[in-house]
Protein backbone atom coordinates (compact mmCIF):
# COMPACT_ATOMS: atom_id res chain seq x y z
CA UNK A 1 0.00 0.00 0.00
CA UNK A 2 2.63 2.02 0.63
CA UNK A 3 4.72 1.06 -2.01
CA UNK A 4 1.84 2.02 -4.12
CA UNK A 5 0.82 5.55 -3.03
CA UNK A 6 4.74 6.05 -3.57
CA UNK A 7 4.34 5.10 -6.86
CA UNK A 8 1.59 7.22 -7.74
CA UNK A 9 3.18 10.47 -6.22
CA UNK A 10 6.11 9.63 -8.46
CA UNK A 11 4.13 9.66 -11.28
CA UNK A 12 2.29 12.96 -10.39
CA UNK A 13 5.54 14.65 -9.69
CA UNK A 14 6.74 13.05 -13.34
CA UNK A 15 3.34 14.68 -14.85
CA UNK A 16 3.40 17.96 -13.13
CA UNK A 17 5.33 19.94 -15.96
CA UNK A 18 3.46 18.66 -18.81
CA UNK A 19 0.84 19.57 -16.79
CA UNK A 20 2.16 23.48 -16.46
CA UNK A 21 1.08 24.63 -19.38
CA UNK A 22 0.34 28.52 -19.74
CA UNK A 23 -3.39 29.12 -19.92
CA UNK A 24 -4.78 32.70 -19.88
CA UNK A 25 -6.98 33.16 -16.67
CA UNK A 26 -4.94 30.20 -14.99
CA UNK A 27 -2.63 30.14 -12.62
CA UNK A 28 1.04 30.89 -14.08
CA UNK A 29 3.69 27.72 -13.52
CA UNK A 30 5.47 28.35 -11.14
CA UNK A 31 9.31 28.16 -11.05
CA UNK A 32 12.46 28.61 -9.03
CA UNK A 33 15.71 29.63 -10.65
CA UNK A 34 18.87 31.48 -9.73
CA UNK A 35 18.98 35.06 -10.63
CA UNK A 36 22.64 37.27 -12.15
CA UNK A 37 23.32 37.85 -8.24
CA UNK A 38 22.89 34.22 -6.94
CA UNK A 39 19.86 35.00 -5.26
CA UNK A 40 17.16 32.35 -6.12
CA UNK A 41 13.80 33.86 -7.61
CA UNK A 42 10.22 31.74 -7.62
CA UNK A 43 6.58 33.08 -8.37
CA UNK A 44 5.66 32.51 -5.64
CA UNK A 45 7.75 35.06 -3.81
CA UNK A 46 5.72 37.62 -5.51
CA UNK A 47 2.36 36.64 -4.42
CA UNK A 48 0.17 40.12 -4.10
CA UNK A 49 2.46 41.36 -6.60
CA UNK A 50 1.87 41.94 -10.69
CA UNK A 51 4.52 40.08 -12.49
CA UNK A 52 6.06 40.49 -15.76
CA UNK A 53 8.29 37.84 -17.41
CA UNK A 54 10.68 38.64 -20.28
CA UNK A 55 12.42 36.19 -22.43
CA UNK A 56 15.69 37.54 -23.35
CA UNK A 57 19.12 37.10 -25.52
CA UNK A 58 20.92 39.89 -25.74
CA UNK A 59 22.53 39.18 -29.16
CA UNK A 60 18.61 38.51 -30.76
CA UNK A 61 17.85 41.60 -33.33
CA UNK A 62 14.92 41.84 -32.44
CA UNK A 63 15.56 41.75 -28.34
CA UNK A 64 18.35 44.46 -29.88
CA UNK A 65 15.56 46.23 -31.62
CA UNK A 66 13.71 47.03 -28.20
CA UNK A 67 16.47 47.71 -25.81
CA UNK A 68 18.57 49.64 -28.55
CA UNK A 69 15.34 52.21 -28.99
CA UNK A 70 15.01 51.94 -24.98
CA UNK A 71 11.38 50.82 -25.44
CA UNK A 72 12.20 47.53 -23.37
CA UNK A 73 14.00 49.74 -20.09
CA UNK A 74 11.54 52.61 -20.54
CA UNK A 75 8.49 49.92 -19.94
CA UNK A 76 10.79 48.15 -17.27
CA UNK A 77 10.89 51.93 -15.14
CA UNK A 78 6.66 52.50 -15.68
CA UNK A 79 6.43 48.72 -14.39
CA UNK A 80 8.90 49.62 -11.07
CA UNK A 81 7.22 52.71 -10.75
CA UNK A 82 3.74 50.62 -10.21
CA UNK A 83 5.04 48.70 -8.09
CA UNK A 84 5.11 45.57 -10.81
CA UNK A 85 7.47 43.22 -11.24
CA UNK A 86 9.36 42.72 -14.38
CA UNK A 87 11.48 39.29 -14.43
CA UNK A 88 14.06 39.13 -17.84
CA UNK A 89 14.50 35.20 -17.97
CA UNK A 90 17.53 34.26 -20.37
CA UNK A 91 16.69 30.46 -21.34
CA UNK A 92 19.85 30.20 -23.73
CA UNK A 93 21.87 26.94 -23.21
CA UNK A 94 25.27 27.26 -22.71
CA UNK A 95 27.45 27.24 -25.70
CA UNK A 96 24.54 28.85 -27.66
CA UNK A 97 24.08 31.93 -28.62
CA UNK A 98 23.04 35.00 -26.46
CA UNK A 99 23.81 32.30 -23.27
CA UNK A 100 24.73 34.33 -20.47
CA UNK A 101 26.54 33.44 -17.22
CA UNK A 102 25.99 35.46 -13.82
CA UNK A 103 28.96 37.95 -14.65
CA UNK A 104 27.59 38.16 -18.22
CA UNK A 105 24.41 39.12 -17.56
CA UNK A 106 25.17 42.19 -15.04
CA UNK A 107 27.45 43.43 -17.41
CA UNK A 108 24.35 43.18 -20.08
CA UNK A 109 21.97 45.13 -17.58
CA UNK A 110 24.70 47.77 -16.76
CA UNK A 111 25.11 47.93 -19.93
CA UNK A 112 21.61 48.22 -21.61
CA UNK A 113 21.04 50.42 -18.29
CA UNK A 114 18.52 47.66 -17.92
CA UNK A 115 15.67 48.65 -14.82
CA UNK A 116 14.21 45.12 -14.26
CA UNK A 117 14.01 43.75 -11.14
CA UNK A 118 16.36 40.61 -11.81
CA UNK A 119 17.63 38.51 -14.66
CA UNK A 120 17.33 35.02 -14.68
CA UNK A 121 19.52 32.59 -15.37
CA UNK A 122 17.60 29.46 -16.72
CA UNK A 123 20.42 27.54 -18.51
CA UNK A 124 18.84 24.41 -18.13
CA UNK A 125 15.31 25.88 -20.04
CA UNK A 126 13.17 24.75 -17.32
CA UNK A 127 11.36 27.94 -16.52
CA UNK A 128 11.22 28.74 -20.77
CA UNK A 129 9.60 25.54 -21.31
CA UNK A 130 6.97 25.49 -18.56
CA UNK A 131 6.06 29.02 -19.95
CA UNK A 132 6.44 27.60 -23.33
CA UNK A 133 8.55 30.68 -24.24
CA UNK A 134 9.46 30.40 -27.93
CA UNK A 135 10.60 33.54 -29.37
CA UNK A 136 13.03 36.49 -27.32
CA UNK A 137 11.35 38.35 -26.77
CA UNK A 138 8.39 36.14 -25.43
CA UNK A 139 6.77 38.11 -22.35
CA UNK A 140 3.95 37.37 -19.76
CA UNK A 141 1.90 39.56 -17.40
CA UNK A 142 0.43 37.30 -14.27
CA UNK A 143 -1.33 39.27 -11.83
CA UNK A 144 -1.55 39.52 -7.72
CA UNK A 145 -2.81 36.30 -7.29
CA UNK A 146 -0.90 34.64 -9.79
CA UNK A 147 -2.88 34.43 -12.68
CA UNK A 148 -1.64 34.38 -15.94
CA UNK A 149 -3.46 37.59 -17.45
CA UNK A 150 -1.37 37.82 -20.99
CA UNK A 151 1.30 36.06 -23.44
CA UNK A 152 2.61 36.87 -26.11
CA UNK A 153 4.61 39.35 -28.41
CA UNK A 154 5.95 42.75 -26.83
CA UNK A 155 3.83 44.64 -29.17
CA UNK A 156 1.76 44.30 -32.40
CA UNK A 157 4.38 45.11 -35.47
CA UNK A 158 5.95 41.72 -36.04
CA UNK A 159 9.74 42.85 -37.18
CA UNK A 160 13.23 43.92 -36.47
CA UNK A 161 12.94 47.43 -37.58
CA UNK A 162 12.88 50.20 -34.57
CA UNK A 163 11.24 52.74 -36.76
CA UNK A 164 7.88 50.20 -36.28
CA UNK A 165 8.29 50.85 -32.26
CA UNK A 166 6.25 54.51 -32.49
CA UNK A 167 3.67 52.43 -34.59
CA UNK A 168 2.55 49.78 -32.65
CA UNK A 169 0.68 49.26 -29.88
CA UNK A 170 2.45 48.36 -26.93
CA UNK A 171 0.83 45.36 -25.57
CA UNK A 172 2.49 44.75 -22.50
CA UNK A 173 2.09 48.68 -20.99
CA UNK A 174 -1.37 47.75 -22.54
CA UNK A 175 -2.23 44.75 -19.93
CA UNK A 176 -0.18 46.82 -17.35
CA UNK A 177 -2.93 49.75 -17.29
CA UNK A 178 -5.68 47.51 -17.59
CA UNK A 179 -5.26 45.37 -14.91
CA UNK A 180 -3.98 48.83 -13.02
CA UNK A 181 -7.28 49.92 -13.65
CA UNK A 182 -9.05 46.64 -12.41
CA UNK A 183 -10.05 46.05 -16.12
CA UNK A 184 -10.27 42.90 -18.21
CA UNK A 185 -6.84 42.94 -20.75
CA UNK A 186 -8.25 44.22 -23.72
CA UNK A 187 -5.64 42.17 -25.99
CA UNK A 188 -4.79 39.11 -23.69
CA UNK A 189 -2.69 36.72 -26.33
CA UNK A 190 -0.48 37.62 -29.61
CA UNK A 191 1.76 35.81 -31.67
CA UNK A 192 5.24 36.63 -30.10
CA UNK A 193 7.73 37.30 -32.65
CA UNK A 194 11.83 37.52 -32.69
CA UNK A 195 14.48 34.79 -32.64
CA UNK A 196 13.78 31.22 -31.32
CA UNK A 197 14.52 30.75 -27.81
CA UNK A 198 18.20 28.79 -27.94
CA UNK A 199 16.97 26.12 -25.89
CA UNK A 200 19.90 22.76 -25.23
CA UNK A 201 18.91 19.55 -26.46
CA UNK B 1 17.88 47.08 -77.29
CA UNK B 2 17.34 46.41 -73.19
CA UNK B 3 18.82 48.08 -70.00
CA UNK B 4 18.87 45.49 -66.99
CA UNK B 5 20.45 46.94 -64.22
CA UNK B 6 20.09 45.52 -60.72
CA UNK B 7 22.14 47.23 -57.91
CA UNK B 8 25.81 46.19 -57.90
CA UNK B 9 26.81 43.78 -55.22
CA UNK B 10 28.66 45.83 -52.72
CA UNK B 11 25.91 48.08 -52.79
CA UNK B 12 23.56 45.73 -51.64
CA UNK B 13 26.21 44.85 -48.94
CA UNK B 14 26.58 48.27 -47.60
CA UNK B 15 22.38 48.71 -47.36
CA UNK B 16 22.66 45.60 -45.68
CA UNK B 17 25.75 46.48 -43.66
CA UNK B 18 23.73 49.37 -42.55
CA UNK B 19 20.89 47.79 -41.61
CA UNK B 20 23.19 46.09 -38.77
CA UNK B 21 25.06 49.25 -38.12
CA UNK B 22 21.83 51.04 -36.82
CA UNK B 23 21.40 48.57 -34.75
CA UNK B 24 24.48 48.24 -33.29
CA UNK B 25 24.54 51.66 -32.47
CA UNK B 26 20.71 52.01 -31.27
CA UNK B 27 22.11 49.97 -28.16
CA UNK B 28 24.05 46.76 -28.86
CA UNK B 29 26.37 46.52 -25.29
CA UNK B 30 29.72 47.68 -26.11
CA UNK B 31 30.89 44.58 -23.96
CA UNK B 32 28.76 42.10 -26.03
CA UNK B 33 29.71 43.29 -28.99
CA UNK B 34 33.48 43.75 -28.94
CA UNK B 35 33.35 39.72 -28.24
CA UNK B 36 33.64 37.80 -31.13
CA UNK B 37 30.26 36.68 -32.70
CA UNK B 38 29.85 33.66 -35.60
CA UNK B 39 27.87 36.32 -37.15
CA UNK B 40 30.11 39.26 -37.58
CA UNK B 41 32.86 37.65 -40.15
CA UNK B 42 30.07 37.22 -42.07
CA UNK B 43 27.33 39.62 -42.48
CA UNK B 44 25.22 38.37 -45.35
CA UNK B 45 24.63 34.72 -45.43
CA UNK B 46 22.29 35.14 -48.01
CA UNK B 47 22.34 36.32 -51.33
CA UNK B 48 19.72 38.36 -52.85
CA UNK B 49 18.28 39.58 -56.44
CA UNK B 50 15.48 40.65 -58.06
CA UNK B 51 14.88 38.39 -61.60
CA UNK B 52 12.39 38.72 -64.41
CA UNK B 53 11.94 36.14 -66.71
CA UNK B 54 11.40 38.35 -69.81
CA UNK B 55 13.32 40.76 -71.26
CA UNK B 56 10.82 43.33 -71.77
CA UNK B 57 7.33 43.80 -70.51
CA UNK B 58 4.26 43.84 -72.88
CA UNK B 59 1.26 46.37 -72.45
CA UNK B 60 -2.02 44.69 -71.04
CA UNK B 61 0.34 41.29 -69.65
CA UNK B 62 1.16 39.69 -66.12
CA UNK B 63 5.21 39.14 -66.41
CA UNK B 64 6.58 36.68 -63.94
CA UNK B 65 9.24 38.28 -61.58
CA UNK B 66 10.86 37.38 -58.65
CA UNK B 67 13.19 37.72 -55.66
CA UNK B 68 16.58 35.52 -55.78
CA UNK B 69 17.05 33.76 -52.66
CA UNK B 70 20.67 32.20 -52.78
CA UNK B 71 21.29 30.97 -48.95
CA UNK B 72 24.63 30.01 -47.48
CA UNK B 73 24.42 26.30 -46.31
CA UNK B 74 22.23 25.84 -42.98
CA UNK B 75 20.64 29.70 -43.04
CA UNK B 76 16.92 30.07 -44.35
CA UNK B 77 14.59 32.57 -45.02
CA UNK B 78 10.77 32.31 -44.17
CA UNK B 79 7.54 31.14 -45.86
CA UNK B 80 4.61 33.24 -45.30
CA UNK B 81 3.61 31.73 -41.99
CA UNK B 82 7.45 31.82 -40.40
CA UNK B 83 6.36 29.27 -37.90
CA UNK B 84 7.37 29.61 -33.89
CA UNK B 85 9.82 32.35 -34.59
CA UNK B 86 11.18 34.33 -37.79
CA UNK B 87 9.62 36.90 -40.52
CA UNK B 88 8.54 36.24 -43.68
CA UNK B 89 10.28 38.55 -46.31
CA UNK B 90 8.36 41.32 -47.60
CA UNK B 91 8.71 43.39 -50.80
CA UNK B 92 7.93 47.00 -51.41
CA UNK B 93 7.29 47.82 -54.57
CA UNK B 94 7.60 50.86 -56.68
CA UNK B 95 6.36 50.83 -60.19
CA UNK B 96 5.33 53.14 -63.07
CA UNK B 97 1.74 54.47 -63.15
CA UNK B 98 -0.70 51.63 -63.97
CA UNK B 99 1.92 49.20 -63.38
CA UNK B 100 0.70 46.35 -60.05
CA UNK B 101 2.24 43.58 -58.26
CA UNK B 102 0.60 40.62 -56.83
CA UNK B 103 1.59 39.23 -53.88
CA UNK B 104 4.13 36.77 -53.49
CA UNK B 105 2.91 33.09 -54.75
CA UNK B 106 5.09 31.54 -51.66
CA UNK B 107 7.18 28.62 -52.48
CA UNK B 108 6.40 25.17 -50.65
CA UNK B 109 8.02 25.25 -47.35
CA UNK B 110 10.37 23.32 -45.49
CA UNK B 111 10.36 22.55 -41.85
CA UNK B 112 13.40 23.57 -39.86
CA UNK B 113 13.85 21.84 -36.40
CA UNK B 114 15.18 24.59 -34.45
CA UNK B 115 16.05 22.88 -31.17
CA UNK B 116 12.29 21.94 -30.30
CA UNK B 117 10.80 24.96 -31.88
CA UNK B 118 9.73 24.78 -35.68
CA UNK B 119 10.23 27.37 -38.42
CA UNK B 120 8.80 27.11 -42.12
CA UNK B 121 10.83 28.10 -45.00
CA UNK B 122 13.58 28.43 -46.87
CA UNK B 123 17.19 27.29 -47.48
CA UNK B 124 19.65 26.62 -50.54
CA UNK B 125 17.90 28.59 -53.67
CA UNK B 126 14.51 29.63 -54.08
CA UNK B 127 12.21 32.39 -55.90
CA UNK B 128 10.29 33.97 -54.74
CA UNK B 129 7.69 34.85 -57.63
CA UNK B 130 5.71 37.88 -58.11
CA UNK B 131 3.52 38.49 -60.78
CA UNK B 132 3.59 42.11 -62.51
CA UNK B 133 0.76 43.53 -64.63
CA UNK B 134 1.29 45.90 -67.05
CA UNK B 135 -1.43 48.52 -68.04
CA UNK B 136 -2.80 48.05 -71.79
CA UNK B 137 -1.63 51.32 -71.91
CA UNK B 138 1.56 51.58 -71.67
CA UNK B 139 3.24 52.73 -74.72
CA UNK B 140 5.81 50.73 -77.05
CA UNK B 141 9.46 52.01 -77.08
CA UNK B 142 8.78 53.60 -73.37
CA UNK B 143 11.29 52.11 -70.76
CA UNK B 144 9.51 51.07 -67.00
CA UNK B 145 11.87 51.36 -64.05
CA UNK B 146 10.61 48.82 -61.60
CA UNK B 147 11.95 48.92 -58.12
CA UNK B 148 11.63 46.97 -54.80
CA UNK B 149 12.57 47.04 -51.47
CA UNK B 150 12.72 43.45 -49.85
CA UNK B 151 12.99 42.95 -46.42
CA UNK B 152 14.31 39.33 -44.90
CA UNK B 153 15.34 37.54 -41.99
CA UNK B 154 18.09 35.10 -42.63
CA UNK B 155 18.55 32.59 -39.56
CA UNK B 156 21.05 29.62 -38.60
CA UNK B 157 20.19 29.36 -34.75
CA UNK B 158 21.33 33.28 -35.06
CA UNK B 159 19.13 35.97 -37.09
CA UNK B 160 19.99 38.76 -39.28
CA UNK B 161 17.91 41.30 -40.97
CA UNK B 162 18.62 42.49 -44.08
CA UNK B 163 17.38 44.37 -46.76
CA UNK B 164 18.15 45.59 -49.94
CA UNK B 165 16.36 47.87 -52.60
CA UNK B 166 16.72 46.87 -56.66
CA UNK B 167 15.66 48.38 -59.67
CA UNK B 168 15.02 47.41 -62.74
CA UNK B 169 14.73 48.86 -66.25
CA UNK B 170 12.83 47.06 -68.70
CA UNK B 171 11.58 48.32 -71.95
CA UNK B 172 7.94 47.84 -72.92
CA UNK B 173 7.46 46.30 -76.22
CA UNK B 174 4.23 45.09 -78.17
CA UNK B 175 5.52 41.92 -79.49
CA UNK B 176 5.76 38.91 -77.29
CA UNK B 177 8.81 39.31 -75.23
CA UNK B 178 11.65 36.97 -75.11
CA UNK B 179 12.50 34.81 -72.11
CA UNK B 180 15.82 36.29 -70.10
CA UNK B 181 18.02 33.30 -70.71
CA UNK B 182 19.49 33.69 -67.67
CA UNK B 183 16.62 33.19 -65.42
CA UNK B 184 14.99 30.22 -67.36
CA UNK B 185 15.51 27.51 -64.97
CA UNK B 186 15.14 29.56 -61.91
CA UNK B 187 11.45 30.31 -62.97
CA UNK B 188 10.86 27.05 -64.44
CA UNK B 189 11.61 25.50 -60.85
CA UNK B 190 9.88 28.23 -59.16
CA UNK B 191 7.06 27.06 -61.01
CA UNK B 192 7.62 23.23 -59.73
CA UNK B 193 7.82 24.53 -55.95
CA UNK B 194 4.17 25.98 -56.43
CA UNK B 195 1.42 24.09 -54.58
CA UNK B 196 -1.15 22.73 -56.98
CA UNK B 197 -4.75 23.45 -56.28
CA UNK B 198 -7.31 21.43 -55.00
CA UNK B 199 -10.32 23.72 -54.42
CA UNK B 200 -12.70 21.50 -56.54
CA UNK B 201 -11.20 17.97 -56.47
CA UNK B 202 -10.94 17.28 -52.89
CA UNK B 203 -13.00 17.87 -50.17
CA UNK B 204 -12.19 18.74 -47.05
CA UNK B 205 -13.86 19.33 -43.44
CA UNK B 206 -12.26 20.54 -40.29
CA UNK B 207 -13.59 19.35 -36.78
CA UNK B 208 -12.27 20.96 -32.86
CA UNK B 209 -11.74 18.08 -30.69
CA UNK B 210 -10.62 19.60 -27.34
CA UNK B 211 -7.39 21.56 -28.13
CA UNK B 212 -6.74 19.36 -31.45
CA UNK B 213 -7.95 20.50 -34.76
CA UNK B 214 -8.45 17.60 -37.26
CA UNK B 215 -8.54 18.07 -40.78
CA UNK B 216 -10.08 15.31 -42.85
CA UNK B 217 -9.80 15.13 -47.17
CA UNK B 218 -11.46 13.14 -49.04
CA UNK B 219 -10.60 12.95 -53.40
CA UNK B 220 -8.98 11.29 -55.84
CA UNK B 221 -5.37 10.95 -55.84
CA UNK B 222 -4.66 11.66 -52.29
CA UNK B 223 -1.22 11.45 -51.60
CA UNK B 224 0.59 8.52 -49.73
CA UNK B 225 1.23 9.13 -45.84
CA UNK B 226 5.36 8.45 -46.01
CA UNK B 227 7.42 11.85 -46.01
CA UNK B 228 3.85 13.94 -46.19
CA UNK B 229 4.34 17.32 -43.85
CA UNK B 230 1.50 19.35 -43.53
CA UNK B 231 0.77 23.90 -43.10
CA UNK B 232 -1.37 26.04 -42.49
CA UNK B 233 -0.90 29.17 -44.39
CA UNK B 234 -2.58 31.21 -41.77
CA UNK B 235 -1.15 32.37 -38.50
CA UNK B 236 -2.15 31.67 -34.89
CA UNK B 237 -4.19 28.50 -35.89
CA UNK B 238 -2.82 26.03 -35.08
CA UNK B 239 0.81 25.11 -33.42
CA UNK B 240 4.12 24.28 -35.26
CA UNK B 241 4.94 20.78 -34.48
CA UNK B 242 4.83 18.12 -36.94
CA UNK B 243 0.98 16.99 -37.41
CA UNK B 244 -0.31 13.75 -37.28
CA UNK B 245 -1.35 12.45 -40.64
CA UNK B 246 -2.74 8.96 -41.30
CA UNK B 247 -4.96 6.89 -44.13
CA UNK B 248 -8.70 6.61 -42.74
CA UNK B 249 -9.75 4.23 -45.27
CA UNK B 250 -10.62 6.46 -47.99
CA UNK B 251 -9.95 9.46 -46.01
CA UNK B 252 -6.75 11.11 -45.25
CA UNK B 253 -6.86 13.26 -41.94
CA UNK B 254 -3.88 15.59 -40.89
CA UNK B 255 -4.78 16.67 -36.65
CA UNK B 256 -2.67 19.73 -35.48
CA UNK B 257 -2.65 21.14 -31.77
CA UNK B 258 -4.54 23.58 -31.49
CA UNK B 259 -2.80 27.42 -31.82
CA UNK B 260 -1.99 28.69 -27.58
CA UNK B 261 -2.82 32.30 -29.39
CA UNK B 262 -6.14 30.79 -31.82
CA UNK B 263 -8.17 33.56 -30.85
CA UNK B 264 -11.00 33.85 -33.86
CA UNK B 265 -11.81 30.87 -36.01
CA UNK B 266 -11.31 31.80 -39.90
CA UNK B 267 -13.84 31.11 -42.35
CA UNK B 268 -11.57 28.66 -44.35
CA UNK B 269 -8.43 26.89 -43.21
CA UNK B 270 -5.70 27.08 -45.93
CA UNK B 271 -3.83 23.74 -45.74
CA UNK B 272 -0.60 22.90 -47.64
CA UNK B 273 0.83 19.53 -48.14
CA UNK B 274 3.97 18.59 -49.31
CA UNK B 275 6.10 15.62 -49.92
CA UNK B 276 9.66 14.85 -51.22
CA UNK B 277 9.51 13.81 -54.95
CA UNK B 278 12.26 13.39 -57.49
CA UNK B 279 12.20 17.12 -58.61
CA UNK B 280 12.53 17.84 -54.93
CA UNK B 281 9.15 18.84 -53.27
CA UNK B 282 5.88 18.37 -54.41
CA UNK B 283 2.99 19.75 -52.61
CA UNK B 284 -1.24 20.44 -52.60
CA UNK B 285 -3.26 23.53 -51.46
CA UNK B 286 -6.82 23.22 -50.14
CA UNK B 287 -9.04 25.23 -48.57
CA UNK B 288 -10.95 23.70 -46.06
CA UNK B 289 -14.44 25.26 -44.35
CA UNK B 290 -13.88 25.76 -40.80
CA UNK B 291 -17.15 24.29 -39.38
CA UNK B 292 -15.82 24.26 -36.02
CA UNK B 293 -17.23 23.15 -33.17
CA UNK B 294 -20.69 22.66 -34.39
CA UNK B 295 -20.02 19.92 -36.06
CA UNK B 296 -19.73 17.81 -33.23
CA UNK B 297 -23.29 15.85 -32.29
Amino acid sequence: MTIRVALLAAALTLAAPALAKPVIGQPAPDFSVIDASGKTQSLAAYKGKTVVLEWNNPECPFVRKHYGAKNMQAQQSEAAAQGVVWLTINSGAEGKQGHLDAAGAKAYVAEVQGKQAAYLLDTDGRVGHAYEAKTTPHMFVIDKDGVLRYMGGIDSIPSADVDDIPKATQYVRQALADLAAGKPVSVPTSEPYGCSVKYGS
Amino acid sequence: MHVMTTKPRHERMKMLACACGALLACGLAPAIAQEPRPDAAEPEHVEVELISEHTAVVPGQSLQFGLLLRHEPHWHTYWINPGDSGLPTTLRWTLPAGFKAEEIAWPLPKRFDVGGLYNFGYDGEVVLPVALSVPADAAPGSSAHVEVEAKWLVCREACIPGKASFAMDLPVVADPPKPDSRWTMQFARARARLAQPQATAWKGETRVDGDRIIVTLRGPSLPETEGLDAFVEQRKLVDNKPPTIRRDGDALTVGFAKSEYFAAEPETFDLILTRPAASGVRGWRVQVPFAATAAAP
